[in-house]
């Protein structure tokens, strides 16, 4: 489903990012890419969904050569991943619904679609009856839910999760995690950049380990070191 | 299909208000200097009006009486063509009488008394001479002689008539086509700024529909529809401007005496529409462009 090959990227001239790495994910993977802030977690994610190219190497994406794909194609590459951020990136003047069907509306789906896929989708993130609600009448954990219901209403082959945790107690934190294994479960592919040891370690998946732009393991069933 | 139309004109109207302020600078702006490109083309069409007989270097024309004899027209004829070397021949240009009555429908426009006045029958005929010399003494002493032959009725001279109107009318044209350029600049520049503005309100709307895959048009259209219809609002309001000005103008023209040329100085109905419509496609353009840069430089959020 995504594969790097030899990929290095650097910002400016000196800041190397990410340097020669290459892995594969297979389709219904769970992978967690961990490393301490700065190690190129977040430079991989942006690597897949195109918000970077890399310098060096290739990425593919569900057969597709990312790196050859015109500008005018990354949108439609987009459509196939749902991305979730540590800071939700919420529309604060937009309700829970309207959030979820902005994602839809903005692809053009027509309105019959958004009524029936919605409410779906709230149900399968446990906020059915909060609909009406503003970002800011919800809780982090909340929140974090509407966006990964945001992320995953247009059934995406991929999810890109970039520190979903970081900003939320262990419980909710815990919550969100069972969320994205179900996610998981329907065979979307995770790949999820934490720092965060009690959810790698008690998820036990497959981690990637990143140190300063280097790939330094990769390894089934791993904990966090 | 329908449901991305109405998205981009709903987000269009929301950006629209949200940004009262810069978007009415940027409309007023337009719509002065649409006003300003309108008012060029009006008065140089009026000066026009007044210049029509005296185009293409037409120094002298004799008037021929109405009921001139075909043989008197050719001795005219005949005599302006006998002084070569200071007349050019093959520029000799003759008009009968219907080809002067439409001419004068022209300057006369702002004068329909004297019009009325004049039919195709009553009408003097003209020979146009163009001189070669570039003395003006020859070319009037010409005239003298050209004013006793009979069946000429006046022989006018561009010297008297013209060179003043065509003086002024090229210094208005240059000033106020060099104004509204600049200021059209300046339209375009307020609805660019507006625009920016407007994206960079919505820059977190925006990076999450590129992250959710929507395409850089989707994106663009509501913020280029918005620029359109600041140009084109701009467009509509300079339209009213110029057609108030326009009418203010004819009435004061219509109290000056008749045959006194100012009287010539107005433009027909169909020329000023035709000038309004123009101004509403520069208009619309101009936003449109406007806008299209701000949205294109301001899309990698």
């Amino acid at each position: 489903m995504i594969r790097l090959e030899n990929v290095t990227k650097r910002y400016g001239s000196e800041t190397v990012a990410v340097r020669d790495a290459s892995f594969d994910v297979a389709k219904g993977d769970f992978v967690f890419l961990v490393g301490p802030s700065g190690s190129g977690k977040s430079t991989i994610l942006r690597l897949i969904n195109r918000q970077e190219r890399p310098e060096r190497g290739d990425v593919w994406v569900a057969g597709q050569n990312v790196n050859d794909l015109p500008d005018s194609r990354v949108p439609f590459l987009r459509r196939n991943m749902g991305n979730v951020f540590q800071d939700y990136k919420l529309l604060t003047g937009k309700t829970v619904f309207e959030n979820i069907a902005f994602a839809l509306e903005v692809i053009g789906k027509p309105r019959h679609v958004i009524a029936r896929q919605v409410p779906i989708v709230l149900d399968l993130v446990g906020l059915a009856g909060k609909e009406d609600r503003f970002p800011n009448q919800l809780s982090g954990g909340e929140q974090q839910r509407v966006s990964i219901a945001r992320a995953f209403v247009n059934r995406p082959l991929i999810l890109l999760a970039d520190e979903p945790t970081g900003n939320l107690d262990p419980a909710t934190g815990e919550g969100i995690m069972s969320l994205l294994d179900e996610i998981n479960q329907t065979g979307t592919t995770v790949v999820m950049a934490t720092h965060d040891h009690r959810v790698v370690n008690a998820m036990r998946r497959r981690v990637i380990q990143m140190d300063r732009g280097v790939l330094v393991r990769d390894q089934e069933r791993g904990v966090y070191e | 299909m329908i449901a991305r139309i109405t998205y981009a004109f709903r987000e269009m109207w929301a950006s629209f208000r949200r940004n009262l302020t810069l978007t009415a600078a940027a409309i007023l702006t337009s719509a002065i200097a649409l006003l300003l490109v309108g008012t060029t083309l009006l008065i140089q069409r009026a000066f026009e009006n007044l210049l029509v007989q005296w185009k293409g270097d037409v120094a002298m024309i004799v008037f021929v009486r109405s009921d001139a004899t075909p043989e008197q027209i050719s001795l005219i004829d005949e005599s302006i063509r006998s002084a070569p070397t200071i007349i050019n021949v093959d520029k000799l240009e003759y008009l009968d009488k219907a080809q002067t009555y439409e001419e004068a429908k022209r300057i006369f426009a702002g004068d329909p008394v004297t019009l009325s006045l004049l039919t195709p029958e009553n009408i003097p005929s003209e020979f146009k001479v163009v001189p070669i010399t570039q003395d003006p003494a020859l070319v009037r002493s010409l005239s003298e002689q050209y004013r006793s032959l009979p069946g000429v009725e006046d022989v006018a001279l561009a010297e008297d008539e013209f060179q003043v109107i065509s003086t002024l009318s090229k210094f208005v044209r240059t000033v106020t086509l060099v104004m509204s350029l600049v200021l059209l600049m300046v339209a375009v520049g307020l609805i660019w700024n507006t625009i920016r503005t407007a994206m960079f309100a919505r820059r977190r709307e925006i990076e999450v529909m590129k992250l959710v895959g929507a395409t850089n048009w989707f994106i663009r259209i509501p913020f280029m529809l918005e620029g359109l219809l600041q140009g084109l609002i701009g467009a509509v309001v300079s339209c009213g401007g110029l057609w108030v000005l326009n009418s203010a103008w004819t009435n004061g023209v219509a109290g000056f005496k008749p045959g006194t040329g100012i009287s010539s100085l107005v433009v027909p109905s169909g020329y000023l529409s035709g000038v309004m419509f123009v101004i509403l496609m520069i208009g619309a353009l101009a936003g449109a462009i406007g806008s299209a840069i701000a949205a294109s430089r301001f899309l990698d959020v």
